[in-house]
């Protein structure tokens, strides 16, 4: 579509762009830039909350979360009863994650245990969700199940856009947080020294990132390593600073997951999900590499 | 001296301090303009007495600063009342140093009130860009101690603050120290070198998490205690003496 083209359907007077550009690409453009910030403001957000920086909401376990309780109403025939009850499954089962990661490794854990925690909370995830598929009807609903896994933004509607808006409520509400968390990612007993009321700091960063995580996941399934990637190469670029970050994470979090989503198009239509993988899992592993 | 608790409202009095299997029924005051030894074996609660009199640790008991319960004082409040340096601290993320120590600046409104003349004072004026995380274990002790001298609060309690420092940098801890006390301040630092003990004001001794003894060095520090205590037998006689040219 050219430019002029471009222009008609967004103005509405040639009827098939505007559909096009409407109904089909617009959707998709704004749920991938609300995803991809979400995913990588959730994943700064962790790593400031447990000091660590190999923190983030997928290899938490909060995507998996959010995804079993999504595939468990689905299976159960029960997201079709009403738009919010999918949506709500997701934030429940991202919820229990947060709550079991917490359980498993202390904030300020080592980057192993961590780790570990994050390893057996989506191996035991991976496993409810891979039990629901094995035993449900599998006919009837696989696509729709197999888009949580590996995440995607195919078929995305205003629906979705709207889905998503708890999302930019959340980045609102991070927004001012940022100087606290600074404070915070150096140690809770310090940053409380110093002034901040580190107890109900950490109750909102935590729901909020939860939040970010779970409503992602709710509108475009699993989607991995944006919440690592994006705020490290940011930090490489600009430091730690988070009244930076924060803004910057946003940005580049939506800059991130739209430029995938645009590969995996270009590249025949690989899933999201794929593509962030294909990026992230190499730069995970530099990352690891580089900290021993 | 601490034995004899003056006025109720010292900066800050602890009442029946109880930690669950580290403090045991703790009463002590820290008095005003007092350079303050707190001495003990490994694990006898040294650095579990100074978070919980800086409001940090919950304990059973009652802890007040100037007469005030410490649970009744905003949090900020207690921020510009009393400074806490830790042993030592983890940075995973590399703030500039000059960033971490601005940090004692944020109750009072994240203004940059004396950052540079901490900076100055700690011998770290050339180290305020560099990445806080890149630091020697010295090094990042006196950011920890820059920080704390810029909330400008009248009580600062130090967690062996010179336990990684060289000898010069010691010895410029301890003079600040007692000008901060001079100028009316409380400073209080838990320690391992009772030889420095010595030359404090006032010593504190714990040990099992109890107080053993309190008061000026020289009536505390006795032979007798420091082998009941510490295990070690205290002779008098020709000895290194350190000090700034």
């Amino acid at each position: 579509m050219g430019p002029e083209r471009l222009w008609a359907g967004l103005m509405c007077t040639d009827r098939e762009a505007s559909i096009v550009i409407w109904q089909l690409r617009l959707p998709r453009v704004l749920t991938a830039m609300l995803v991809g910030a979400a995913l990588s403001a959730s994943g700064l957000v962790m790593q400031a909350y447990f000091r660590n920086s190999l923190a983030s909401p997928d290899l938490l376990g909060l995507s998996s979360g959010a995804a079993a309780g999504a595939v468990l109403v689905i299976s159960a025939g029960w997201a079709a009863i009403e738009i919010w009850v999918l949506p709500l499954a997701a934030v429940v089962g991202a919820t229990l994650a947060t709550l079991a990661v917490l359980a498993l490794a202390k904030r300020g854990a080592s980057s192993e245990r961590l780790l570990l925690a994050g390893v057996a909370l989506n191996a035991l995830l991976g496993a409810v969700t891979s039990y629901v598929i094995s035993t449900g009807d599998l006919f009837a609903r696989s696509s729709q199940l197999l888009f949580w896994l590996f995440g995607g933004l195919e078929d995305r509607t205003w629906l979705h856009v709207w889905a998503a808006t708890p999302i930019a409520l959340a980045l609102a509400l991070l927004w001012p947080l940022g100087r606290r968390m600074d404070l915070l990612s150096l140690g809770e007993r310090e940053a409380q020294s110093l002034g901040v009321e580190v107890r109900g700091l950490r109750r909102r960063m935590l729901v909020l990132a939860t939040v970010l995580a779970a409503t992602a996941t709710a509108v475009a399934g699993i989607v991995g390593f944006v919440g690592l990637v994006v705020p490290h190469a940011l930090r490489l670029v600009v430091g730690p600073e988070h009244r930076r970050l924060v803004p910057l994470c946003v940005l580049g979090g939506a800059a991130f997951v739209l430029a995938c989503d645009l590969a995996g198009r270009l590249a025949g239509g690989l899933r999201l999900g794929i593509v962030t993988a294909l990026v992230g899992g190499p730069f995970f592993l530099w990352l690891l590499r580089k900290r021993a | 001296m601490s034995t004899n608790p003056p006025a109720a409202d010292s900066p800050v009095s602890l009442r029946n301090v109880t930690v669950q299997g580290r403090l045991h029924d703790l009463s002590l005051e820290l008095g005003q303009g007092r350079l303050i030894g707190l001495v003990g074996p490994n694990g006898s609660g040294k650095s579990t007495l100074l978070q919980v009199a800086a409001g940090l640790l919950p304990s059973g008991g009652e802890v007040r600063w100037s007469g005030r319960r410490v649970e009744e004082i905003s949090v900020p409040e207690r921020a510009r009342q009393v400074a806490w340096v830790p042993q030592e601290a983890r940075f995973e993320f590399g703030f500039p140093v000059r960033g971490v120590v601005q940090q004692g600046r944020f109750a009072h409104g994240d203004d940059e009130t004396g950052v540079d003349a901490a900076l100055a004072r700690f011998d770290l004026a050339t180290l305020a860009q560099r990445p806080v995380n890149a630091l020697s274990g010295g090094e990042r002790q006196r950011v920890l101690l820059a920080r704390a001298l810029v909330t400008a609060a009248p009580v600062q309690l130090w967690d062996e603050p010179l336990a990684a420092l060289d000898p010069r940098h010691g010895l410029e801890v301890l003079m600040l120290a007692k000008e901060l006390a001079r100028a009316g301040g409380t400073v209080v630092m838990s320690l391992h070198d009772l030889r420095v003990a010595h030359c404090l004001d006032e010593v504190l001794v714990l040990a099992g998490g109890e107080l053993r003894a309190a008061g000026s060095p020289g009536t505390v520090l006795t032979a007798a205690l420091m082998h009941e205590v510490f295990g070690v037998r205290a002779r008098t006689g020709e000895t290194l003496i350190l000090e700034l040219p």
